[in-house]
């Protein structure tokens, strides 16, 4: 029996649940904390201890005195920081180092540089990894719009203004002409002050319609470096990801081999340690780039889990207390398909705006063989307006592609959630769509399947009716009749 | 004996029905009629679905459900397709022939259609309708004309009307001459209607009218038309027959009231003690539509007049069918019931003969009840006339049949001066073509697809009442599948309770009744299990709405950049103000920041779309505003 540790989840909504349930898992102690609004939230009710760490919202899950100051009052052994608020945060994975605690991630250093875009650059560059062109921190003022021009008018327009502190699909702009880079970069550098206290840019070739594919790597504290094979994720919107798939559906196996290996010798450039993700983007003509590592679990590790069967938080929590990998790379094996939708409390037809403040009042959710929730909603849930709209991830496992697609669409229409508008619907909508069906999209996916937008909810003949039944019940007379 | 069936010959079903056995005759089931008259048009097309296959089964000469005032209140008030309803029946009925009741230049309507349109109107319908029966409540033959052309142009049965009444001037050799003026435009292959719409005088003058046609056309093939709100149109139906009529109007007995027309069997039974024959009819299947009506009725109460019994004072009044009934609620409503023994008894009788003693039957009907009850609730009789009664007098519906107002109607009317009003604007407008197509395009616009004939046809007739419809069905569905005990629910379903029915396709559904609660944002939440998954429906709470709560305004795109073109700037979209990048009293120019907004972690610039001052800021740095909320107000630069 190994010792019991107490680890506190420094984050909250399902992935804070996903994480206190491999600790569970493991006999060890989960300790949540919260911001006021989520006084009611699953994932204090299910973690053993939980911590009140102010009223928020979005900014006590954001300080690093009080979250450490809660480790230490619960007498935490490690954290982890789940996705976003202080995943990626070197100041808070150092705090933690500095405080004795174990931080379930790479080192604070490795953070900051990979963290960092243009050292990340330098780094890969150094290490032979192919890069998609692009500059390092432009200058200050006029000498930085000078280089940005220059860049331009060497690798022509469509190029990229990037947030050198940026992530997750934040900060980043596209510019398409001169006049357009004008007006925009100030405004880039503006906006990478507010969201990440730091005004660097840098620019980057736009890759047309590019595949977004990833790599998910784990290395232990020894040296150990594997992969657990990738994932495609090139179906977004406006930058941020949708649907998920494991393995990527690119049939040239030698082409994901060398992306994999590439993934494994950047980790190993970049010293790293724990889980982390290598992306990169796939041109047209299968050329692939390197993007970034993301230091952090993902989103969407779970499509990852289903086709390794390995539990990569589970793992993380054991390399972080010192463990070596328990599998080496030849134990890794991909056994079907995977796929992860990200079932948002949004109206998509209406710019997906968030539903915030909505009640679930019916929640029925599909089940069954290869289904997989990750779910922080339940019958009662009311949708917060201070934090992210995910209700739950829906992942479902295949033997083959069709049967992941079919399950999928099965799950779908098998959800009930009556209150808020979800992406459900548009994600039925999707799944029956002949390209997606093939297998066959790109970053432009949304973009060049808007009618995907366009469906009717409700729309069969019984339902139509029922609206009506609805009205005479409760007008108690039919109004269209009397 | 041949029976008259649907698509049959002209030529050949007038010479059946000329042929005729001696002692024979044939009914008409007037569905239609009884449904205006006792329910006030309510009857739906559910039931009458039901009724179909006995009805079919019935062998009627022809079954009346179309026509009169119920094509507008099928896209009204039953929101069916008055097209899909013949086609459904037509299904059900594949020999019956379907009979319409149409007002001639008034269509189904109230007031004169161009003539392009009518013809529109009748040869669609004309697909659908086997016998046309054709009115004017003035009885002149040119108001019909066009209706008259379009039917036999389609080939369908022509039954042109003359409007019956009582009184010195209606005697039989004016209403034969009207025959023969008829006769003289349609040619003689028509079935000749006595529209006795009030259900007049007695079974002695009926008998004799028919025997005065029948002497002068002996061919004749005459259909009794009449109402039963004296409790005595049988007696009138057994002496148009015993004088020689083919054809009479009666309804099933279960839904029979004090308005419409009399029981098909009780005419039935008096006939065949004279020996005649109701031919081909099956009165086991007359029987059985009752039976199958019954449980139907009560759901129909609600639309039943409160005022029971038969009314012989009709002969005095003249009010035709439903308008008894209906006079009777409208009393009730306008707080005058004292007063209707003084309209009915005396104030009516007098207008009609001031007015010309013309046929009280729709339009003219309704001027003559809105005249009197005018002329009572005012005071100063004829002080206070209606666009419509201006329109008679000026003779615009036609010339009065037998003489004319007198002058100081008319200086009531128009004033000293109506003589030279009457010169001027007196007798029937020529009413202009409308342009057909460019209607067909507007109607496109209004419902966002390319209309069908039929949809144009009934647009043209009712335009908003029929873009209204449109729009329920896209939102309802096919509705006539629901039952009247549905569709005319009052106080709610009970908690529970499970309704089943199957829809236009012919899919089965069951929706159980869930509960209703308020939600947090004071909008009612009704819960309803639909095929077994659980539905909420949202509607807005009408107190709370009506008392004006502060709800965010609903306003597109495009009225949002209308606004702000006059410098009232809302959130284009759902965000957080980020940032207010201008203060109350700054200069701005076209182009100029005013607010960043920041969504989907992306910061967007709201730029002044217009030069000038800004005059007052609502927004907050944080706000999380929804779209159509006001940020701020520029006062554009002169």
């Amino acid at each position: 029996m190994e010792q019991q540790k107490k680890i506190l989840v420094a984050n909250r909504g399902e992935i804070a649940l996903r994480i206190i349930r491999a600790i569970q898992e493991l006999g060890h102690v989960a300790v949540a904390i919260y911001e006021t609004p989520d006084s009611e939230a699953l994932h204090i009710r299910t973690a053993d201890e939980a911590i009140h760490i102010g009223d928020g919202p979005r900014c006590d899950y954001l300080n690093i005195e009080k979250v450490v100051a809660a480790a230490k009052k619960s007498k935490a052994d490690a954290v982890h920081p789940g996705y976003g608020f202080l995943a990626e945060n070197p100041d808070f994975a150092k705090a933690c180092e500095e405080a004795g605690i174990a931080f379930i991630g790479p080192k604070s250093e490795v953070i900051q540089s990979l963290g960092d875009k243009v050292t990340a650059r330098r780094i890969m560059k150094d290490a032979g990894i192919p890069m998609v062109p692009g500059t390092q921190n432009l200058p200050a003022g006029d000498a930085g719009m000078e280089e940005a021009l220059a860049f331009a008018s060497k690798y022509g327009y469509p190029i990229m203004l990037k947030a050198t502190a940026g992530g997750g699909g934040r900060g980043i702009r596209r510019v398409e002409n001169e006049k357009q880079l004008r007006a925009e970069l100030p405004a880039a550098r503006s906006e990478a002050m507010a969201a990440f206290n730091s005004d660097n840019v840098y620019i980057e070739k736009v890759v047309i319609n590019p595949k977004h594919v990833e790599v998910q790597i784990i290395a232990d504290n020894h040296g150990n470096v594997v992969h657990l094979g990738t994932r495609d994720c090139s179906i977004q919107r406006r930058n941020q990801k949708l649907v998920e798939i494991a393995p990527s559906l690119i049939k040239d196996q030698d082409l994901l081999d060398s992306i994999c290996d590439t993934a494994v010798k950047a980790a190993t450039a970049a010293n790293y340690t724990n889980a982390g993700t290598v992306e990169f983007l796939v041109d047209k003509d299968m050329n692939y780039f390197f993007m970034e590592i993301n230091t952090r679990l993902q989103v969407e590790h779970t499509v990852t889990e289903m086709v390794t069967g390995i539990d990569i938080v589970r793992t993380q929590i054991k390399l972080a207390f010192g463990k070596p990998l328990a599998f080496g790379q030849d134990d890794v094996q991909l056994r079907g398909h995977a796929i992860e939708m990200r079932i948002n409390a949004e109206d998509p037809q209406n710019n997906f705006m968030p539903e915030g403040g909505k009640t679930v009042s019916v929640y029925r959710s599909p089940g069954g063989y290869g289904v997989r929730l990750d779910g922080f909603v339940y019958q009662g849930f009311t949708i917060p307006e201070v934090y992210d709209s995910l209700l739950v991830k829906l992942t479902v496992h295949g033997f083959s592609w069709n049967e992941t697609v079919d399950r999928l669409r099965r799950c779908l229409s098998n959800y009930v959630i009556v209150g808020p508008k979800t992406t459900v619907p548009f994600y039925l909508n999707l799944v029956s769509d002949p390209d997606f069906k093939r297998g066959d999209f790109d970053t432009s996916f949304l973009e060049t399947h808007t009618h995907l937008l366009d469906y009717t909810e409700g729309s069969n003949e019984g339902n139509k009716l029922a609206r009506l039944i609805a009205e005479i019940h409760h007008k108690k007379e039919n109004p269209y009749a009397i | 004996m041949e029976r008259i069936v649907h698509g049959m010959e002209v030529s050949k079903a007038i010479k059946i029905l000329r042929g005729r056995e001696e002692n024979g005759y044939y009914v008409t089931n007037t569905a239609r009629d009884l449904s205006q008259s006792d329910f006030k048009n309510r009857i739906l097309l559910h039931t009458d679905l039901l009724a179909a296959p006995s009805r079919e089964k019935a062998n009627y000469f022809s079954l009346e459900i179309t026509g009169g005032a119920s094509i507008h209140v099928d896209i009204l008030r039953k929101q069916v397709d008055p097209f899909l309803k013949l086609e459904l029946l037509r299904e059900k009925m594949p020999n019956t022939m379907f009979q319409t009741l149409c007002r001639g230049i008034n269509l189904f309507g109230y007031r004169p259609y161009p003539q392009n349109v009518i013809r529109y109107v009748v040869s669609e319908f004309a697909k659908y309708v086997d016998v046309w029966r054709v009115f004017d409540f003035m009885n002149h033959v040119p108001n019909m004309q066009a209706v008259f052309e379009e039917v036999q142009k389609a080939g369908k049965i022509l039954e042109p009307c003359i409007c019956f009444s009582t009184g010195p001037e209606h005697t039989n050799e004016y209403y034969v001459k009207k025959v023969g003026e008829l006769q003289d435009v349609t040619g003689d292959e028509i079935i000749l209607c006595i529209k006795n719409h009030g259900g007049l005088g007695t079974p002695k003058r009926i008998g004799e009218l028919v025997d005065a046609i029948m002497q002068k056309y002996p061919e004749m093939v005459i259909h009794y038309h009449g109402h039963n709100t004296d409790g005595n149109d049988v007696g009138r139906i057994e002496a148009a027959v015993l004088n020689g009529a083919a054809i009479v109007d009666a309804a099933d007995h279960e839904f029979t009231g004090y308005y419409g027309p009399a029981p098909i069997l009780s005419v039935v039974h008096t006939l065949k003690d004279h020996g005649k024959v109701a031919i081909g009819l099956d009165e086991e299947a007359v029987m059985e539509t009752s039976e199958v009506l019954r449980d139907e009725r009560p759901h129909y109460e609600f639309f039943e007049s409160q005022f029971k019994g038969f009314d012989p004072t009709v002969q005095v009044h003249k009010l035709p069918g439903g308008a008894t009934g209906s006079s009777f609620e409208q009393a009730v409503k306008g707080g005058f019931l004292d007063k209707m023994p003084e309209i009915l008894k005396d104030e009516l009788p007098k207008v009609q003969k001031e007015l010309g003693n013309y046929w009280s039957v729709t339009p003219g009907s309704q001027i003559l009840w809105t005249t009197a009850v005018s002329n009572v609730q005012g005071g100063d009789r004829y002080g206070n006339c209606s666009g419509d009664l201006k329109n008679l007098l000026l003779g615009k519906y036609g010339p009065f049949p037998f003489y004319s107002p007198p002058d100081w109607i008319y200086e009531k009317a128009f004033g000293s001066d109506w003589k030279a009003i009457l010169e001027k604007d007196g007798g029937m407008d020529e009413i202009e073509d409308m342009d057909i197509e460019q209607e067909r395009k507007a109607l496109a616009e209004k419902i966002g697809v390319e209309p069908t004939d039929q949809q144009l046809v009934t647009y043209l007739q009712h335009p908003v009442d029929a873009v209204n419809f449109f729009k329920f069905e896209e939102k309802f569905g096919r509705t006539y599948v629901l039952p009247p005990a549905i569709f005319f629910r009052t106080g709610g379903f009970k908690l529970g309770e499970t309704l089943n029915f199957r829809d236009h396709e012919g899919k089965e559904h069951v929706i159980e009744i869930g509960p209703q609660q308020k939600n947090e944002d004071a909008e009612w939440n009704v819960y309803l299990n639909v095929d077994h998954h659980q539905r909420v429906y949202v509607f807005e709470d009408e107190a709370a709405s009506a008392a004006g709560t502060a709800k965010v305004p609903e306003l597109s795109k495009q009225e949002i950049e209308a606004l702000a073109k006059d410098g009232d700037i809302r959130a284009p979209f759902g965000a957080n103000v980020y940032e207010i990048s201008v203060k109350v009293g700054d200069e701005v120019a076209v182009g100029d920041p005013l607010v960043v907004l920041e969504a989907m972690k992306m910061q967007t610039p709201v730029e002044s779309p217009v030069a000038g001052k800004v005059e007052e800021i609502s927004a907050s740095v944080g706000d999380a505003a929804k779209p159509g909320v006001k940020l701020l107000r520029i006062a554009k630069a002169e």
